[in-house]
C-alpha cells in the first residue's frame, strides 16, 4: 500500500461539502422514533389489578404501592392498592410492561420528560379516580 | 575574552541538572484529555516520561455491594450500566453466569440474536474509539466523520431494541424482544454500508500524514511485556497474540458464525487503530451471516425468580477485552456475591508501560489507545503489601474509616464507636506534592 500520500481525505471532503447537514432539526420538527422506542411509562387505571409485580421487578424503585382501603369479595375483606410511579428514577428498561399479566402499563413514545417542578413526574393515575 | 551567552546558558542548566532531572507532574484526576476521573503521577525527565504512577478509585460506586440486596433480574440493569459504550456485553456475561447456575437452556434463536447485539455494540464501540483517536490526534474531521457512521449502526440498535445505548436486550435464558420483521435487508445494507466506510477510514489512516506522525511509533511495548502483565483483547492481539473468548471459549452463537480473529505485529498504536478498524469490517461479517443465518424458535424460556444454590463464573469479549463475573448463590431470591472483572483493569499496567519513553503531549493519545473505561473498572478490596495480608471491611467499620479521614477532630472525641479492623487503622497520609 502507498504511504504518506497526501490527500485521501478530500473527495470526502468535497461530498460532505455537498450534503445536508447530519444534524436534525429537532425542536423546530418532530423527530422520527422507531416503532419499539422505550419513553416514558404510562398505565391503564381501568387495567390495573394491584397485583404488585410491577413494584417487586422494578430495578429503580420508581413503584410503590398505595393502600386504598379494604373491598369485600364475598365473606373475605381484600386489601386494595394500586401503584404509584416516581418516574423521575424511571431507566426506561420495560421489565414491569413485560411482567403485567394484565396489559395496564406501556412505554409510550414520549422522550420530552424535563421539567423544572419534580412533582409533574410523580404519576398517580391509578390512585386518583 | 567572556563565553558566549548561548554556552554560558547551556553550562548552567548542565549543572542545574545534575541536582534535579526529574519532576513530578501530577496528571489528572479532572483533566480534559480523561473522560472520567483517574489520576496519575508522572515522572518526566525533561519532556519524555520515566515512570507513571496510577492511583485508582476515584469513580467506585459500589456495584458489587448493591447487587447482593438486590433481585436477580434487577441486578441484570444494574450491571447494564456499569458501562455506557459496552453495556449490553456485562447483561450478558451476568445472566451467562446465572443461566449455568439453572437447569434452563438458552434458545438457540436467542443466542443468535445476542450474538447480533454484541456484535453491532462493538462496531458501535470501536467507531467511537476512533473517533476519538482522530481528535487526540488533532484530526477532528474524521471524529466527525466517523461519529457521523456511528449513528447508522445506533439506529439499528435502537430499531431492535428500542434504545440507543441501554439496549435492555437480555434476559435469563434468553432475550426479551424478538428481532423485527423485515429487517434483514436493510441491516445486510447497512453493514454493506459500514464496512466500505472501514475500509476507506483504514485507507485514510494509512496515508494521511496527519494520523501517521501521531500514531506511528507511538506507544509501542514488546509482546513479552504484554504477556507478563496479562492485557486482554485488542491489547494483546495487536502484538500478536490470538487471544479472543471467542475463539477460545464460544459463547452465545460464536461456535456456528464463522469468526475471524485479527491480530497485527506492529505493535504501536497505529497498529492498534488498523486492529479495530479490521475488526470492526469482521464484526459487520459476523452481523450480516447470523441475520441472514437467523434460526426459526422461541426467544426466551422464562424461569422462576429463585435461582438453586451454587456458584459459577462466565467470561465474555466486550469491545474493550475479556470481561469476567463471578456470581455466589445459596438458593435466595438475592445474589451472595458478584464480581466482575472489567477489561480496563487488566490492560491498565500495559498502559503505564506504553507511556514510559513518550512525552508529556502523547499521553492523551496513547491513554486513549487502549480504550480506557476508569468508571467501568472501580472495584475494592483491602491488601497490605508488606505482611500480604487481605481483608474486608464491613459498611459501619466504611463510615468509621470514612470519619476518620476527613473529621480527625471528630473521631477523637467519640472514643466510643467501634475502630476499623486490620492494618492501617489510623488515616492514610494525605499525597502531597
Amino acid at each position: 500500500m502507498p504511504r504518506r500520500r497526501a490527500g485521501a481525505a478530500i473527495p470526502e471532503m468535497f461530498r460532505f461539502m455537498l450534503e445536508k447537514p447530519s444534524t436534525e432539526a429537532y425542536p423546530f420538527k418532530p423527530i422520527q422514533l422507531p416503532e419499539r422506542f422505550r419513553g416514558k411509562l404510562d398505565i391503564d387505571p381501568a387495567k390495573c389489578t394491584g397485583c404488585q409485580v410491577c413494584a417487586l421487578v422494578c430495578p429503580a424503585s420508581v413503584i410503590t404501592m398505595v393502600d386504598l382501603g379494604t373491598r369485600k369479595v364475598g365473606d373475605r375483606e381484600l386489601k386494595v392498592r394500586r401503584p404509584l410511579f416516581d418516574l423521575s428514577t424511571c431507566i426506561f428498561c420495560g421489565e414491569c410492561v413485560d411482567n403485567c399479566a394484565f396489559n395496564a402499563l406501556e412505554l409510550t413514545k414520549q422522550f420530552e420528560t424535563a421539567t423544572p417542578n419534580k412533582a409533574d413526574l410523580l404519576m398517580n393515575k391509578a390512585i386518583v379516580k | 575574552m567572556s563565553t558566549p551567552p548561548n554556552q554560558q546558558r547551556r553550562e548552567e542548566s548542565a549543572g542545574l541538572m545534575e541536582y534535579s532531572t526529574e519532576s513530578l507532574v501530577p496528571f489528572g484526576p479532572i483533566h480534559p484529555a480523561l473522560k472520567e476521573p483517574e489520576y496519575f503521577k508522572l515522572v518526566l525527565e525533561g519532556e519524555r516520561i520515566v515512570n507513571v504512577i496510577p492511583r485508582i478509585g476515584y469513580v467506585h460506586r459500589g456495584l458489587e455491594k448493591a447487587a447482593e440486596s438486590r433481585p436477580w433480574v434487577q441486578n441484570m440493569y444494574m450491571f447494564e450500566r456499569t458501562c455506557g459504550i459496552c453495556s449490553f456485553v456485562h447483561s450478558l456475561c451476568y445472566s451467562q453466569a446465572v443461566e449455568e447456575l439453572t437447569m434452563y437452556q438458552v434458545p438457540r434463536r436467542a443466542k443468535y440474536i445476542r450474538t447480533i447485539i454484541a456484535e453491532m455494540e462493538r462496531i458501535h464501540s470501536h467507531l467511537l474509539w476512533v473517533g476519538l483517536m482522530g481528535h487526540w490526534a488533532g484530526f477532528d474531521t474524521l471524529f466527525m466523520w466517523v461519529w457521523n457512521d456511528r449513528e447508522v449502526v445506533l439506529d439499528l440498535v435502537e430499531a431492535i431494541s428500542g434504545n440507543r445505548v441501554h439496549k435492555s436486550m437480555n434476559a435469563f435464558c434468553g432475550v426479551r424482544k424478538d428481532m423485527p420483521e423485515n429487517m434483514e435487508d436493510r441491516i445486510i445494507e447497512r453493514m454493506k454500508f459500514l464496512t466500505d466506510r472501514a475500509r476507506y477510514y483504514r485507507e485514510v489512516i494509512d496515508t494521511e500524514e496527519t494520523m501517521l506522525k501521531r500514531t506511528e511509533n507511538i506507544g509501542r511495548v514488546s509482546a513479552d511485556t504484554v504477556e507478563k502483565l496479562c492485557a486482554v483483547g485488542p491489547m494483546a492481539r495487536y502484538v500478536g497474540f490470538k487471544r479472543d473468548v471467542r475463539l477460545n471459549d464460544p459463547y452465545a452463537a460464536y461456535d456456528e458464525v464463522p469468526l475471524d480473529v485479527i491480530t497485527t505485529t506492529q505493535g504501536d498504536v497505529h497498529a492498534l487503530l488498523r486492529l479495530r478498524l479490521d475488526e470492526l469490517v469482521a464484526s459487520a461479517n459476523m452481523v450480516a451471516y447470523a441475520v441472514k443465518n437467523l434460526p426459526d424458535g422461541p426467544i426466551r424460556v422464562k424461569i422462576p425468580p429463585i435461582i438453586p444454590a451454587g456458584e459459577h463464573s462466565s467470561h465474555c469479549e466486550a469491545p474493550r477485552g475479556e470481561i469476567f463475573y463471578f456470581v455466589k448463590s445459596s438458593g435466595g431470591r438475592t445474589p451472595d456475591r458478584v464480581k466482575s472483572r472489567q477489561p480496563t483493569m487488566a490492560n491498565l499496567p500495559t498502559a503505564l508501560e506504553l507511556l514510559k519513553g513518550q512525552t508529556l503531549a502523547d499521553i492523551p493519545i496513547v491513554l486513549t489507545a487502549i480504550d480506557p473505561c476508569f468508571g467501568c473498572m472501580d472495584r475494592m478490596s483491602f491488601y497490605d503489601t508488606e505482611t500480604n495480608k487481605r481483608w474486608t471491611w464491613s459498611g459501619e467499620e466504611l463510615r468509621q474509616y470514612g470519619i476518620n479521614y476527613y473529621f480527625p477532630e471528630r473521631a477523637k472525641k467519640k472514643s466510643g464507636i467501634k475502630k476499623a479492623i486490620g492494618p492501617p487503622t489510623n488515616q492514610y497520609p494525605r499525597e502531597e506534592f
